[in-house]
């Protein structure tokens, strides 16, 4: 089903502050979409909106063909994991992922809450308090807490973020697993492009509050349509042209050591297989890489470059 | 923190022996005076004073009062805590210095400012006069109502205070987090908020519970003689009747009342807690 969460000018605000204005955007069924976007883009609120816990400064949110603006949250059917997980502190692992459940009386509970605390490899630790975990493991009982209410709409702030790159690999596989096997709609909020690269169906690039751009994941690591976006996923030299559009590069399509610019070399970092360094130069800021096998370059050195235009993305807007 | 106790003691012992001096030791003789009858112990000094059906009156009100005082503080002290914790920060600072207000406003000029509002030309008769819900001002004063209405005021402030700092140690997101989980309002206070905040509610309805018990100014001016409680008792059998033996056993009554009533919260804190 297309449109199975629509959000329609969505328009939210904390007092004078307008955190998102204006924000189209339609979610199908069984979607994996990601809100990707900086610290402070709106990509918490947009989700509370969503789950009903922020009124609407302007605007409509649809799920599922219903109009759900002035419905609570506790009607929505929308599962949320928290960014700050949000556990009870009153109530042991298996009461908090059993919260829900018992508010509508589910027939199989007990079974209900020990799948979802195996699904997120924490069945031993059932009848611990939250206060005595990892901030790792308070994670996944959060979002086993919220799996088990087998919500319309599933939406993640951030739920990997405090979890060892082990882990979070091995979480992200079962969050893809999951969303296959049961079909659920989820929306995943992260500020780590390679994590929503790898996961999303579709990414929605958010920028101050608006939408910069929607598209697959290769759309938006191949063909970014700003200077913002491109820079978001690695095209990390902008050239203007002038007219408002430019081209951008990757650190690694930028040549050293020969080629019609020149710059000073401002940071140099080692990193394994290559030397990253950053350069200033009459056309602006220049990040390249090159291999180790290259002579490495001093700080404060000046340095020929080139950009080769076939190795460049086009841009509409250099903003 | 000091190399040996020894120096520790030595420190405390001046403190310590002032107490006792001046506290413990007058309070323990105020104690045993009704203890005793004619040279030996005996408990019938207060068994005296609950076969009167007068004391057994003011104990019950002082009781009464102060359960409802507390009860209906812990009611509006979650409505405001909720509504103060949920501002943003500079306009709960506003708003809880409004709250604390009257704490820093003597408890005797507060209370005459209750008699002119609650007097019979007072501000609340007037308002029933013109809108014409009754042609006679009514009497206020000088009841139990007029002594609620000021204890309530007097004390609700420390129970805002409570439940405010026991609100603010609640995980952020746990209220939004369990409305999702489908919960009503009516279960997001039962099994959440209540649920986490059992400790500033003990600790606010002990200190509201006690404090009207033993509050003085407030019922002896809004209730005046005809709306004695335990503490006007006290005063009134000590001036006027020179009665030490009432009123130490007055004293133990409501020593023992505070304590109770401070354990008798835990308990209930403690056993829903650990259901
Ligand atoms: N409770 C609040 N009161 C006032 N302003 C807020 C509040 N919460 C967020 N904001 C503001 O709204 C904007 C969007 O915040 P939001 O939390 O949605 O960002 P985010 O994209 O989730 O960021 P992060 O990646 O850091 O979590 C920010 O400018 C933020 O300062
Ligand atoms: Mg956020």
């Amino acid at each position: 089903m297309s449109d199975f969460v629509l959000l329609e000018n969505l328009t939210l605000a904390y007092g004078k502050t307008i955190a998102v204005e204006a924000l189209n955007l339609s979610i199908n069924q069984g979607e994996l979409i990601t809100l990707l976007g900086p610290s402070g883009c709106g990509k918490t609120t947009t989700m509370r909106a969503i789950a009903g816990l922020m009124p609407l400064r302007g605007g409509k949110v649809w799920i599922d063909g219903q109009d759900v603006s002035r419905i609570p949250p506790s009607k929505r059917q929308v599962g949320l994991v928290f960014q700050s997980y949000a556990l009870f502190p009153h109530l042991s692992v298996f009461e908090n992922v059993a919260f829900g459940l018992r508010l509508r009386s589910e027939p199989n509970l007990k079974q209900a809450v020990m799948d979802g605390l195996e699904m997120v490899g924490l069945a031993e630790f059932a009848d611990r308090h939250p206060t005595d975990l990892s901030g790792g493991q308070q994670q996944r009982v959060a979002l086993a807490r919220s799996v088990v209410m087998k919500p319309k709409v599933l939406l993640l702030d951030e739920p990997l973020s405090n979890l060892d790159a082990r882990l979070r690999l091995d979480m992200r596989t079962e969050l893809q697993r999951l969303q296959k096997d049961t079909g659920i709609t989820m929306v995943f909020v992260t500020h780590d492009q390679s994590e929503a690269l790898a996961l999303a169906d579709k990414i929605v690039l958010m920028r101050d509050g608006a939408i910069e751009q929607i598209g697959t994941p290769e759309q938006i690591y191949s063909a970014p349509v700003s200077g913002f976006a491109a820079d978001f996923v690695g095209f990390e030299t902008i050239l203007p042209d002038g007219k408002g559009g430019g081209q951008a590069w990757r650190p690694g399509a930028v040549v050293l050591g020969q080629g019609p610019y020149n710059g000073t070399v401002r940071g140099a970092s080692f990193a394994g297989e290559r030397r990253e360094y950053v350069l200033d130069s009459k056309i602006g800021v220049v990040k390249a890489d090159v291999s180790v096998a290259h002579p490495a370059f001093e700080i404060g050195q000046t340095v020929d470059f080139d950009l080769p235009p076939e190795t460049a993305v086009q841009l509409a807007r250099v903003d | 923190m000091f190399e040996n106790r020894a120096v520790g003691l030595a420190l405390t012992l001046p403190a310590a022996i002032f107490a006792a001096a001046l506290f413990l030791v007058p309070v323990g003789i105020l104690l045993s005076e009704a203890f005793r009858i004619d040279g030996s112990w005996s408990i019938g000094a207060y068994i005296d004073f609950f076969s009167s059906a007068r004391n057994r009156t003011v104990f019950l009100r002082t009781l009464k009062l102060g359960a409802f005082v507390a009860g209906v503080s812990a009611i509006v002290g979650y409505a405001a805590a909720f509504v103060i914790v949920s501002l943003p920060p500079t306009s709960r600072g506003r708003i809880f210095g409004l709250v604390t207000l009257p704490l820093m406003i003597s408890p005797v000029a507060r209370t005459y400012a209750w008699l002119v509002i609650l007097g019979r030309t007072g501000f609340v008769n007037q308002i029933l006069v013109n809108l014409g819900i009754t042609d006679t001002p009514f009497r206020i004063l000088f009841s139990e109502t007029a002594v609620f209405i000021g204890l309530l005021q007097l004390f609700m402030p420390l129970m805002i205070i409570s439940l405010v700092s026991a609100m603010e140690n609640m995980p952020k997101d746990a209220v939004p987090a369990a409305r999702i989980l489908g919960a009503n309002w009516f279960q997001v206070f039962w099994r959440v908020i209540l649920a986490l905040t059992r400790e500033g509610l003990v600790i606010g309805g002990t200190l509201v519970f006690t404090g009207s018990m033993t509050a003085y100014i407030t019922p002896a001016i809004l209730g005046g003689s005809k709306v004695l409680m335990l503490e006007t008792l006290l005063y009134q059998r000590v001036t006027v009747a020179n009665d030490f033996v009432s009123a130490s056993v007055i004293a133990m009554i409501l020593i023992v009342m505070s304590f109770s009533a401070n354990l008798l919260l835990k308990r209930i804190a403690t056993a829903r807690k650990s259901r």
